[in-house]
């Protein structure tokens, strides 16, 4: 049986799989074969289609960065997402993922940030880009995430046949779209500056050598470079629409190359256009009238991988401070008896600290007791004056569930917490309240124990009436027992805030004494 | 090449030369080398290649000047320039004179 740490060669050996033999892969006929998978050629994309010259550029821009720049290719991944674009991880001889539709960019994001000295290049259609993957695009760009987007838009969904997208011009036509499109489209430059990237550009695939240079530079550029490519479709948008001289018998077989030739009229050159401005503009029947073209956009920004690094850094030295604190903690003795599970229900409303009152037990018995602990706690969306409870789950054994079955101690802190959590305490259990401030029913439950305290009042004759909680810590811990009082103690002490750490002090200890008085009258 | 007027620097510049390569059989005929080719050393060949699809066939190699055009804009990876190394212009035009004959 395949083992684990095996080669993944032996594994599939073992599970039967024998590689293709590879000595008559179609390779050595081109410059261009030691970087593309011979054996796929030729591709599946049609006669006059651009997107094998989309790929010719980018190869050539690879090899010239690998001849000029050093670049080693076993540093590159190309990553893709779905539809005829989608092909080209599959056609070159590089790292590549051919992701799920729309995918791509968060598939080259986690690339890119496992393995920051890749170049992760993203080679997708319109359709993946801003249709199916509309908001990662924009995300990655607002990141200025050092990857390469390079979208070859055909204005319409090939691979499917054709269907209007989200860059199809307004009034052009499409097999979903037979009497024109009413929909207006994206201008994508202008998308993705808009969104954050520090470099865009858009060539069509006829000017490829300068195609090629942009490439260059923005596989170079650090941080988030977007070119989009025009590319005719020579099968699905050229048949409906006037650039490909649509059905006419005479161009039938040759709709690319009149869209090649539509494009050489209609390229406009005009680098450092404002994208706002760059879109494809189309005349009243949805023809192409003008396509700018240029690199409108390069600007060096910290990218995401710099940021990151920066903030972890930062916070690392943040880290250090705390860790010594956590170190500096007194070490206690660890509790050696047998705590069976104790559930503890607080409530009361927001502002008296029972989230702070749930998390002090539970830090006590995790921490100073070595006990194992679940604290979960649940508030109105109000700040201050909602209903708040939180419950802790403690004990010597290994929670399995981290909710509370049945509390068999409660702290109540408010007349709505007493209504609210009162019938899910065991029988026989413990109910501690604030009698200054909740009002037992008459139909009070007669089997269980109830105990009162003024917690309000007596923290506030100490001086700070916001230690009412901990005067309720100190009375449970008296009555529970299930925590020690030093590493309660402990817990109150560097829980509060430094200021009022003698009243709370004070707090507790008149708690606890209040708590034995109570128990030694019982 | 013949000019109207003899440039300056003519004796500096040296002219360069491809020798053009085409993969017959990965061809699909969509003509954009032979369109867009500068020199106008490409035109669509009469036979089929397996597929079917009329390769290009190159009329006039001595003009090609290695820009690499086609092989950029060649979307199936058929056909290539390799480099012919360069000439003094006369010389260009005596190689073009007498191919010619």
């Amino acid at each position: 049986m395949p083992e684990k740490g095996m080669r993944r060669s032996e594994r599939l050996h073992m599970m039967g799989y024998e590689p293709p033999d590879r000595s008559d892969w179609v390779t050595g006929l081109h410059p261009m074969d030691d970087l593309l998978r011979g054996e796929r050629l030729p591709h599946i994309w049609c006669q006059g289609c651009g997107l094998g010259t989309a790929l010719t550029t980018f190869i050539a821009a690879l090899q010239w960065l690998e001849r000029e720049r050093g670049w080693d290719m076993d540093k590159v991944a190309v990553v893709s997402g779905i539809g005829c674009t989608g092909r080209i991880a599959g056609y070159v001889r590089l790292d590549s993922f051919h992701t799920t539709h729309g995918r791509a960019i968060p598939f080259a994001t986690g690339l890119k940030l496992a393995n920051p000295e890749m170049k992760v290049i993203v080679i997708s259609g319109d359709g993946d880009m801003a249709g199916i993957g509309g908001n990662h695009l924009i995300h990655a760009a607002r990141r200025n995430l050092d990857i390469t987007v390079i979208c070859v838009n055909n204005f319409n969904y090939g691979m499917t046949g054709g269907q209007a997208g989200p860059t199809t011009p307004h009034e052009a036509r499409a097999v979903t779209a037979q009497y024109g499109n009413f929909e207006y489209p994206f201008n994508l430059p202008y998308l993705a500056a808009a969104s954050g990237a520090s470099f865009v550009a858009r060539w069509t695939v006829l000017h490829a050598r300068r195609l090629e240079w942009t490439l260059r530079e923005a596989m170079e550029h650090p941080g988030f470079s977007f070119v989009e490519v025009i590319a005719p479709c020579s099968t699905a948008y050229a048949r409906w629409n006037p650039e490909g001289r649509g059905m006419d018998p005479e161009h039938l077989r040759r709709r690319g190359l009149e869209v090649m030739k539509y494009y050489k009229a209609a390229g406009r050159i005009t680098h450092d256009t404002h994208p706002k401005d760059a879109g494809v503009k189309v005349d009243e029947k949805g023809l192409i009238t003008e396509i700018v073209e240029g690199k409108f956009l390069q600007e060096v920004r910290p990218d995401l991988q710099e940021a990151l690094d920066h903030l972890a850094a930062r916070a690392d030295k943040w880290w250090q401070v705390e860790k010594k604190a956590l170190d500096d903690r007194p070490h206690l003795p660890k509790s050696s008896s047998h705590v069976p599970r104790t559930e503890v229900q607080l409530g009361g409303f927001g502002g008296q600290g029972i989230i702070s009152a749930g998390k002090i037990i539970g830090q006590a018995a995790a921490i100073y007791d070595g006990l194992e602990v679940c604290f979960t706690q649940s508030y109105g969306p109000e700040a201050r004056g909602g209903a708040a409870g939180s419950q802790v789950v403690l004990g010597s054994d290994p929670i399995h569930h981290p909710h509370l079955i049945q509390p068999s101690t409660m702290i109540i802190m408010s007349q709505g917490a007493y209504a609210k959590y009162l019938s899910f305490l065991a029988p026989n259990g413990v109910l501690l309240i604030d009698d200054g401030l909740v009002e037992l029913a008459e139909d009070h439950r007669q089997d269980i124990t109830t105990y009162g305290l003024p917690a309000t009042r007596i923290a506030e004759k100490l001086g700070n009436n916001r230690a009412a909680n901990t005067v309720m810590l100190g009375f449970w811990t008296a009555i529970a027992g299930a925590v020690s009082q030093d590493a309660m103690r402990q817990s109150v002490a560097e829980s509060v805030p430094p200021k009022t750490i003698d009243v709370n002090m004070k707090a507790f200890d008149e708690g606890y004494r209040k708590g034995i008085e109570v128990l030694d009258r019982s | 090449m013949t000019y109207w007027r003899q440039p300056l620097d003519r004796d500096r510049v040296q002219v360069p030369r491809g020798i053009v390569h085409i993969i017959e059989e990965r061809c699909k005929g969509c003509g954009f080398c032979v369109e867009f080719c500068p020199q106008r050393v490409l035109v669509m060949s009469k036979h089929t290649n397996p597929k079917g699809y009329h390769p290009p066939e190159l009329i006039d190699d001595s003009h090609c000047v290695n820009c690499g055009l086609c092989a950029l804009l060649c979307p199936d990876f058929a056909i290539y320039v390799e480099n012919g190394g360069t000439y003094p212009p006369d010389e260009v035009d005596t190689i073009r004179r007498t191919e010619a004959k």
